[in-house]
């Protein structure tokens, strides 16, 4: 069963580094030769480091969607303030302890937080992450959960759901 | 199209000089930082759109090296150009 | 057709460059500032390419400037994480309304 999982997660791999060869070289044919032993290599240098997190290749593309419209809403977000001659703006500091273990998974999280509305990581120490606020009246807290769990889908790690529907 | 694109791409420069009057002037040592993001993101921008207009793809190319490059040398740029002292106040 | 759609997305990037570059101007402090180009400029980098893609000659190219635009955003991320972070260490204290 582990041994199907990996042969799996290797053809994915596989899949990923002939694309990304593919577009660099604008589909030429004759490169494929060099394309072949770059790939090899490819996999050979993503062994290390060993993670302990493996990626769940379909959370990850699932998670795509989602990740583009929260970055959209977040430029239009910042952008629609930045108009106002008001400024409307009201900034705080707030630190929140992850659920993700420590690795792989709090280190997307903190770069997936900079790019959501209103939010962006600026300490990440001992699983607690500060984050800075653009506006403290907004729901961030829930955007922030919500985000969380979809992390932790990616690297399958089980996480006690809250009450995320609710509005704060 | 071609004018449009050279169009897009002065205005982007203009933004970019806009841009680099913050840095410039910061106040603090922390705002001139933010000149790495702004380069990062703005130039590539301009590289494609100046390779969509002149036809020249290999710009595109550049625009690549560029995105890669862009990471390491920022952070390169924020760890060794920013010293470790107190800046206090809010700037 | 296609041109129209190009166009649309390329003047909608470059309004968000343009409020990008209000923010950095406009906002107060250094994290606020982040917010404005990181996001906005996300964004606005995001509809260039989208723009730019409608008028690829192939998926090959199209597929080169989605890969651009993930290695600018993972960029932007780890940055904006080290600018705030290096901040936040040297004691610049947020601004507060």
């Amino acid at each position: 069963m582990n041994q199907k999982k990996s042969v799996n997660s290797l053809l994915i791999k596989v899949v990923i580094f002939a694309l990304v060869w593919w577009v660099l070289t604008d589909g030429h044919l004759q490169s494929w030769l060099i394309g072949g032993v770059a790939i090899v290599l490819a996999l050979w240098a993503a062994k290390y480091p060993p993670s302990d997190r493996p990626v769940h290749f379909l959370k990850l593309f699932l998670f795509l969607p989602f990740f583009l419209k929260q970055s959209l809403l977040g430029g239009v977000d910042v952008a629609r303030r930045a108009f106002q001659p008001k400024l409307p703006i009201d900034p705080l500091l707030v630190e929140c302890s992850l659920r993700l273990p420590p690795g792989a998974p709090q280190v997307f999280m903190t770069n997936m937080v900079s790019l959501l509305p209103g939010t962006l990581s600026a300490r990440l120490e001992n699983s607690v992450l500060t984050m800075h606020v653009l506006d403290q009246q907004g729901h961030y807290m829930n955007d922030f959960r919500v985000l969380e769990e979809k992390v932790a889908e990616i690297f399958s790690i089980p996480v006690a759901s809250t009450e995320i529907g609710e509005r704060l | 199209m071609q004018t449009f694109y050279i169009a897009l791409a002065l205005f982007l420069l203009a933004n970019l000089a806009a841009g680099m009057w913050r840095v410039l002037r910061g106040p603090g040592v922390a705002d001139r930082m933010l000149a790495a993001q702004l380069f990062g993101t703005t130039a590539v921008a301009i590289l494609l759109l100046l390779a969509e207009a002149s036809g020249s793809h290999a710009l595109r190319d550049v625009a690549l090296v560029f995105a890669l490059l862009a990471a390491v040398t920022a952070v390169a740029f924020v760890k060794r150009a920013w010293p470790m002292q107190k800046e206090g106040g809010s700037d | 057709m296609i041109d129209l759609f190009s166009v649309l997305f390329l003047v909608a990037g470059a309004l968000f460059f343009l409020a990008g570059t209000l923010g950095l101007i406009r906002f107060p402090d250094v994290y606020t500032r982040l917010h404005a180009l990181t996001k906005a400029d996300n964004v606005g980098l995001g509809l260039t390419i989208a723009g730019l893609a409608l008028q690829a000659e192939s998926f090959s190219v199209v597929g080169k400037l989605i890969l651009i635009w993930g290695l600018v955003l993972l960029a932007g991320a780890s940055v904006a994480f080290l600018i705030a972070r290096g901040a936040l260490q040297r004691g610049v204290l947020p601004w507060k309304r």
